[in-house]
C-alpha cells in the first residue's frame, strides 16, 4: 500500500489516490475482520506477532486513518503528500501493535513520528511547530535508545518478555516511561504538545492526537505489562505520573481561550485518564485503557473535523464558537455530543470508558486513585461545558455554516461510533477484554 | 410493562414532534402521551428485573427495574403531576414559541423522573440521575433569549453535574465495598460491613443528594432556576429532579442511618431549614419564595431522615407534590394576569375566584393546618421527632414561621387597589386549562389527608421496606396536634394582621428590623450569602469570573494553570530542560522511594 501511494504521487491524481488509499483501507480493515474472526495466531520472525492484541489495534488504527483521511481529502492542500506521510505512520503503528521485540517498537515509533513532522512541514502552516516535534522527538529517540541499552546490558537480548533485573532494570523502565512518555503526551515529557497541535491544521491534529499519542500509549503498555509486570514499584510511579497528567491537562485547560489548546489539553488529560488502567495493571485494566483509547481515538478526530470547519473561517477562540448552533446545528451538537462524552454522559463510549478504568482501579486496590481521576472529571466540567453553553449562545448575524458533504460523514461516522458503542459497549468490551487477555493472561 | 409506563412518555413525545407540525396539536399529543403512560400504571406489578448491559471479565453490570411500593407511589405521583403540568401548560405556553421543543424536553424529563422512579441499582439510578441533570438544564434555560434564565440554567448544570460525578465515585466505590450494585443487597449488607472506603463513598453519595435537593450549601441553583417557565418549576418542585434526592436517601436509608453519617444531614438540614424558611419571609419575587419553601420543606425530610423518622418522611414527601405544584400554578396565573413578578404589584388574585380558592387551599396545607394534608405531613414528623428536643424544637419555630411567610405570601396577592381593579379582565381570561388542574389538586390536598393512616400498610405490601425502622403506623399525639395548630394560628394571624390588614403598621418596622435587619440576623445573613454564592455563582460564572473570583480567594492552582499556560508556549529550550528535569525528578524520586 505504500509503494502504491508513492507511485500515486509520482503519478499525480488526487481523486485517484483518495480512492486507492480508502479501497487499501478498508481492504486492511476486512482482513483484519477475518483474522479476528478466525483467531488467527501467527509470528513473523522473531520480532512480529500477530494476535488478537495487535489485531485489534491493527482495526482501530486503520478506522481512525480512514476517518482522518476523509477528513484531510476535503481540508488539506496537498492531500497527497499527507497520504504518503500517513501510510508510513500507519506502517509504524502496525509494527508497534505486532511488536514481539524492544527494536520492533522503536522502528516503529520512528517510522510513525517522523513522518509527522514532514506532514506538519509540508502543510505550510508552521515550520515552527515541525521544527518543535523533531528536535523533542530527537531527544526522545536518544533516551529510548540508551533505555535499550540499558535494557541489553541486562538481559542479552531484545524480546518483550517478563524480566525483573535489579536497579539498572528499574533506571531502563523509568527510561522507557520518559521516552514514550514523550510520544504518549504524559506529563512531564509532554510540554510542547498544544504548541504543536495548535500549529498543524486541524486534521493534523487529529491524526497526532487520535493516532500517534494512542500509539505511545501502546508502546508504554507493551514494555510495561509484557516486561515489568513483575516490577510493582515502577507502577507506583505510573500510577503517580497518571495524576499528574491528568491534573495538568484539566487544570491548563480550564485558562485555554484557544479552542484546539483545551482539546490538546483535555487530551492530555485523557491520556491520564488511560494510564489509569496501565497502572492497575491487570487484565481488566488493560482492557479499560484499550477501550478507552479506541473510544478517545473517534472523539478526537470527531472533534478535530468541526474544528476544521471553524478553522476556515479563522475561527479559533473558544469565544467565537458562540453561535454555533445557530449556523451549523449538526457541528453544534456533535461537539456538544463529544464533550458530554469526555466528561461521562451514559450511553456515549466517554462514560463506559471512564466507567471500566474507575473500576479496574478498584478491583486492583487502587482506591485513591480512581477517586482523584473522579475528582478531575469535576474540573474538566468547567472547561467542557463553557464551549458547549458558547456553542448555543445565541448570537445575532450569524450567517450559515456549510458544512461539506466528506466532512459531514465523517463526523457521522464518529458520533454513530461514540452513541452505538455507548449503548452497546458489549463488541468492543469483549475485542478489548480478547486482546487483554491475550496480553496478559488472567492469573 | 414498567419499562413501556417509563419510556413511554419520551417515546410517544419523539413520536409527535416528528410528525407533528401544528403548534397547537402538539399540546394535545403530549397531553395524551402523558395521560396514555398514567392509564398503564394499574397494570404493574411489583418485582425486579435485570437486563444485562456490560460483561466484563467477572462482573456483570446491568440495568435494574424493581418496582417497590415506594416507587410506586414516586411514579404514580410522576406521571400524576407530569399530566397536570402538560395540561396547565397547554394554557400557559401559548405566548411562548417554540412548543415543539418545549414538550419534547418536558416528557424526556417526565420519562428521566420516572426511570429514576422504578431504578432497582446504582447503574440504572446513575443513568436517570444523568438524564435528569441535562432535561433540567435544558428546560431552566428554555427562554434562552433572557440571559438570566442562561446563566440560571448553567448554574443548576454546574452544581447537579458536581453530584453526578461524586455519584460515579460513590458507586465506584459501594462497588468495591460491597462487590455489587444492586439496592436489594447493598441494603441487607449495609449494617455489616464498617470500613473508610463506605464511609468516604456514602458521603459521596451525600454530596450528590445534597446538590439534587438543594441543601446547603448547593441550595443556590434551586432559586436561580425559577427563570424556568412556571409549569416546570411546578414539576421541578412538586414531584421531580429535587425530589430525587430525598428519594434516594430514603431508599438508601440503610446507609445513612449510622451515627457518624446522620449528624451531617442533620447538620446541613438544620442550616438548610434556618436559612430557607428566613429568606423565605424575606424575599419579594413571587415565584421565589415558593421556591424556597421547597428548599425549606426538603430540608424538613431530610432532618426526618437524619432522625429515623422515615415513614414520616416518606409521608411529607407524598403530601408536598400536590400543594406545591397548585402553589406554583397560582402563582403562574397570577404572575400571567399581572404581568408582574414583585409580591407588591402582583395582586387582585380575587377576581378569578377559583383558581383563588385552589390556591386557599394550598396555602392552607402548605401552613399545616386541620384538615389539610399538610397538616398530617408536618405534625407527624414533629411526632415521630418526640425524643428528640434539638429536631422538635426547630420545627416548632419553622411552624410559626411557615404560616406567617406563606400567609404574607397570599396576603400581597389578595390585595385589592386601584391598579389591581385593571388586572380583573386578564384574570379572568385565564385559559380554563390553567384554572381546572389548580381546582382538581386543591381536592388531592385534602384527600391525600386519609392516605395518612394507611401509608405504612401500602408501603409494607413488600417485603422490600423491612428495613426501615418505623414500622408502625403514623400517628400524631393530642398535644402535638394542638401544639401545632396553635404554632401556626398564631403565626398566620400575625401575618394576615400585618400584610392584609395592615392594622399592625408600625409592627411592620420593628418586626423587620428584628426578622431582616438586625445586626446578627444582618451579619449571620452576610456569612451565609458569602460562602454559598461564593461557592455556586463562583463555580457557574467560572469563564467570566475566574480571574478575579481565583484572585481573591487565592486558590493556587488555577493560577498555577495561567503560569503553565506561559510556559508552554515557550521555546524549544524550555521543553528539552522540562524533559531533561523530568526524568531526573524520576530518578531522584525513584533512588529515594525505592533504594533507600
Amino acid at each position: 500500500m505504500v509503494l502504491f501511494n508513492l507511485v500515486f504521487r509520482l503519478l499525480g491524481d488526487k481523486k485517484g489516490q483518495f480512492g486507492m488509499n480508502i479501497v487499501f483501507m478498508l481492504l486492511i480493515l476486512a482482513s483484519t475482520a477475518l483474522m479476528m474472526l478466525s483467531g488467527y495466531v501467527g509470528v513473523v520472525g522473531n520480532v512480529i506477532s500477530i494476535n488478537p492484541f495487535s489485531e485489534f489495534l491493527f482495526a482501530m488504527f486503520t478506522a481512525g486513518l480512514l476517518v482522518v483521511s476523509i477528513i484531510a481529502f476535503h481540508y488539506s492542500e496537498n492531500y497527497m503528500d499527507f497520504a504518503v506521510m500517513s501510510n508510513f505512520a500507519l506502517l509504524g503503528m502496525f509494527a508497534v501493535s505486532a511488536a514481539t521485540s524492544v527494536i520492533t517498537i522503536f522502528l516503529g515509533l520512528e517510522l510513525a513520528t517522523i513522518p509527522m513532522v514532514f506532514a506538519i512541514l509540508l502543510s505550510k502552516r508552521s515550520i515552527e511547530a515541525a521544527a518543535k516535534l523533531f528536535i523533542m522527538a530527537s531527544i526522545a529517540i536518544a533516551v529510548l535508545s540508551f533505555a535499550i541499552v540499558l535494557f541489553y546490558g541486562d538481559t542479552n537480548g531484545f524480546a518483550l518478555s517478563e524480566y525483573s533485573g535489579g536497579e539498572v532494570m528499574a533506571f531502563a523502565g523509568l527510561l522507557f516511561i520518559a521516552a514514550l512518555g514523550f510520544e504518549a503526551s504524559i506529563f512531564p515529557f509532554n510540554v510542547l504538545i498544544p504548541d504543536v497541535y495548535t500549529g498543524s491544521p486541524a486534521y493534523l491534529t487529529g491524526m497526532l492526537g487520535g493516532l500517534n499519542k494512542k500509539v505511545g500509549l501502546v508502546a508504554l503498555m507493551q514494555i510495561l505489562i509484557l516486561i515489568f509486570i513483575t516490577n510493582k514499584q515502577l507502577f507506583i510511579f505510573v500510577a503517580i505520573l497518571s495524576v499528574l497528567t491528568m491534573t495538568y491537562g484539566n487544570v491548563v485547560a480550564l485558562v485555554q481561550r484557544n479552542t484546539k489548546r483545551m482539546l490538546a489539553y483535555s487530551s492530555i488529560s485523557q491520556a491520564g485518564y488511560i494510564l489509569i488502567g496501565i497502572a492497575a495493571a491487570t487484565p481488566q485494566g488493560v482492557a479499560a485503557s484499550l477501550f478507552q483509547i479506541f473510544s478517545h481515538m473517534f472523539i478526537f478526530i470527531g472533534m478535530m473535523g468541526i474544528v476544521a470547519l471553524l478553522e476556515k473561517r479563522n475561527r479559533t477562540e473558544i469565544d467565537e464558537l458562540i453561535g454555533l448552533n445557530g449556523e451549523n446545528r449538526y457541528a453544534a451538537f456533535a461537539m456538544s455530543l463529544f464533550m458530554l462524552s469526555l466528561i461521562g454522559l451514559p450511553f456515549t463510549t466517554g462514560f463506559i470508558g471512564k466507567l471500566l478504568l474507575f473500576l479496574s482501579a478498584v478491583n486492583a486496590g487502587l482506591v485513591w486513585l480512581a477517586v482523584i481521576g473522579i475528582i478531575n472529571s469535576v474540573i474538566s466540567i468547567f472547561y467542557y461545558l463553557k464551549a458547549i453553553m458558547a456553542m448555543y449562545t445565541e448570537k445575532d448575524g450569524g450567517r450559515p455554516l456549510k458544512m461539506n458533504r466528506t466532512l459531514a460523514f465523517a463526523v457521522f461516522v464518529c458520533v454513530v461510533i461514540t452513541i452505538v458503542l455507548g449503548v452497546y459497549p458489549q463488541p468492543l468490551i469483549s475485542l478489548a477484554t480478547n486482546a487483554a487477555g491475550y496480553m496478559l493472561p488472567a492469573t | 410493562m414498567i419499562a413501556v409506563i417509563v419510556l413511554l412518555p419520551l417515546l410517544l413525545g419523539m413520536l409527535a414532534v416528528a410528525l407533528i407540525r401544528s403548534m397547537s396539536k402538539i399540546r394535545y399529543a403530549a397531553i395524551i402521551a402523558g395521560a396514555a403512560s398514567l392509564a398503564l400504571l394499574p397494570l404493574v406489578n411489583y418485582g425486579t428485573t435485570t437486563l444485562p448491559w456490560l460483561l466484563i471479565a467477572g462482573s456483570d453490570i446491568g440495568v435494574t427495574i424493581s418496582l417497590t411500593p415506594l416507587s410506586l407511589m414516586l411514579l404514580s405521583i410522576v406521571l400524576l403531576i407530569g399530566l397536570f403540568v402538560l395540561i396547565y401548560s397547554a394554557g400557559y405556553m401559548e405566548s411562548v414559541l417554540d412548543h415543539r421543543r418545549f414538550y419534547l424536553e418536558m416528557l424526556a424529563f417526565e420519562a428521566a423522573m420516572a426511570t429514576f422512579a422504578v431504578s432497582g441499582n446504582f447503574i440504572t439510578l446513575f443513568i436517570a440521575w444523568e438524564f435528569l441533570s441535562l432535561t433540567s438544564y435544558l428546560l431552566i434555560g428554555f427562554l434562552h433569549n433572557r440571559n438570566s434564565a442562561i446563566r440560571a440554567a448553567r448554574k443548576a448544570l454546574t452544581i447537579v453535574f458536581i453530584g453526578d460525578l461524586t455519584l460515579i465515585g460513590s458507586i465506584v466505590l459501594f462497588w468495591h465495598v460491597f462487590g455489587t450494585l444492586e439496592f436489594a443487597q447493598i441494603i441487607s449488607m449495609a449494617g455489616a460491613v464498617h470500613s473508610i472506603d463506605l464511609y468516604i463513598a456514602v458521603l459521596l453519595l451525600l454530596i450528590a443528594i445534597f446538590t439534587k435537593s438543594a441543601q446547603f450549601p448547593f441550595h443556590e441553583w434551586l432559586i436561580d432556576a425559577m427563570e424556568g417557565p412556571t409549569p416546570v418549576s411546578a414539576y421541578l418542585h412538586s414531584s421531580t429532579m429535587v425530589k430525587a434526592g430525598v428519594f434516594a436517601a430514603i431508599l438508601l436509608y440503610p446507609l445513612f442511618a449510622a451515627p457518624d453519617v446522620s449528624w451531617i444531614i442533620f447538620t446541613a438540614s438544620a442550616v438548610t431549614l434556618v436559612l430557607s424558611t428566613l429568606a423565605a419571609a424575606r424575599e419579594m419575587h413571587v415565584k421565589k419564595v415558593i421556591a424556597y419553601s421547597t428548599i425549606q420543606e426538603l430540608s424538613i425530610m431530610m432532618l426526618a431522615i437524619s432522625s429515623g423518622a422515615v415513614l414520616a418522611a416518606i409521608y411529607f414527601f407524598f403530601v408536598q407534590s400536590f400543594y406545591k405544584a397548585l402553589l406554583f400554578f397560582g402563582s403562574g396565573v397570577a404572575m400571567e394576569a399581572t404581568g408582574r413578578e414583585n409580591l407588591d404589584e402582583v395582586n387582585g388574585f380575587g377576581a378569578r375566584k377559583l383558581a383563588y380558592l385552589s390556591t386557599l387551599f394550598g396555602v392552607l396545607s402548605l401552613a399545616g393546618f386541620v384538615p389539610f394534608s399538610g397538616f398530617f405531613s408536618n405534625t407527624g414528623i414533629s411526632s415521630s421527632l418526640t425524643g428528640n428536643l434539638p429536631a422538635y424544637a426547630l420545627l416548632s419555630g419553622v411552624a410559626v414561621l411557615t404560616s406567617f411567610y406563606i400567609v404574607r405570601w397570599f396576603s400581597y396577592l389578595s390585595r385589592n387597589d386601584k391598579r389591581s381593579a385593571s388586572y380583573a379582565p386578564n384574570y379572568l381570561t385565564m385559559p380554563r386549562s390553567m384554572v381546572y388542574p389548580m381546582a382538581v389538586l386543591a381536592a388531592l390536598t385534602l384527600a391525600a389527608s386519609a392516605v395518612f393512616f394507611s401509608i405504612s400498610t401500602f408501603l409494607s405490601a413488600g417485603s422490600y421496606l423491612s428495613y426501615l425502622p418505623v414500622q408502625s403506623p403514623l400517628s400524631i399525639s393530642a398535644t402535638d396536634g394542638a401544639l401545632f395548630t396553635v404554632l401556626i394560628a398564631v403565626g398566620a394571624v400575625l401575618s394576615y394582621m400585618v400584610y392584609y390588614r395592615r392594622s399592625i403598621k408600625s409592627g411592620i418596622g420593628s418586626l423587620n428590623r428584628i426578622i431582616y435587619t438586625g445586626p446578627i440576623m444582618n451579619w449571620s445573613y452576610h456569612v451565609v450569602a458569602v460562602i454559598t454564592s461564593g461557592l455556586s455563582a463562583g463555580i457557574s460564572e467560572f469563564d467570566s469570573r475566574l480571574n478575579d473570583f481565583f484572585d481573591s480567594m487565592g486558590i493556587t492552582t488555577v493560577r498555577a494553570g495561567y503560569g503553565i499556560r506561559r510556559v508552554s508556549v515557550g521555546s524549544i529550550n524550555t521543553y528539552a530542560a522540562i524533559f531533561i528535569l523530568g526524568i531526573l525528578a524520576l530518578f531522584i524520586s525513584f533512588y529515594y522511594l525505592v533504594i533507600v
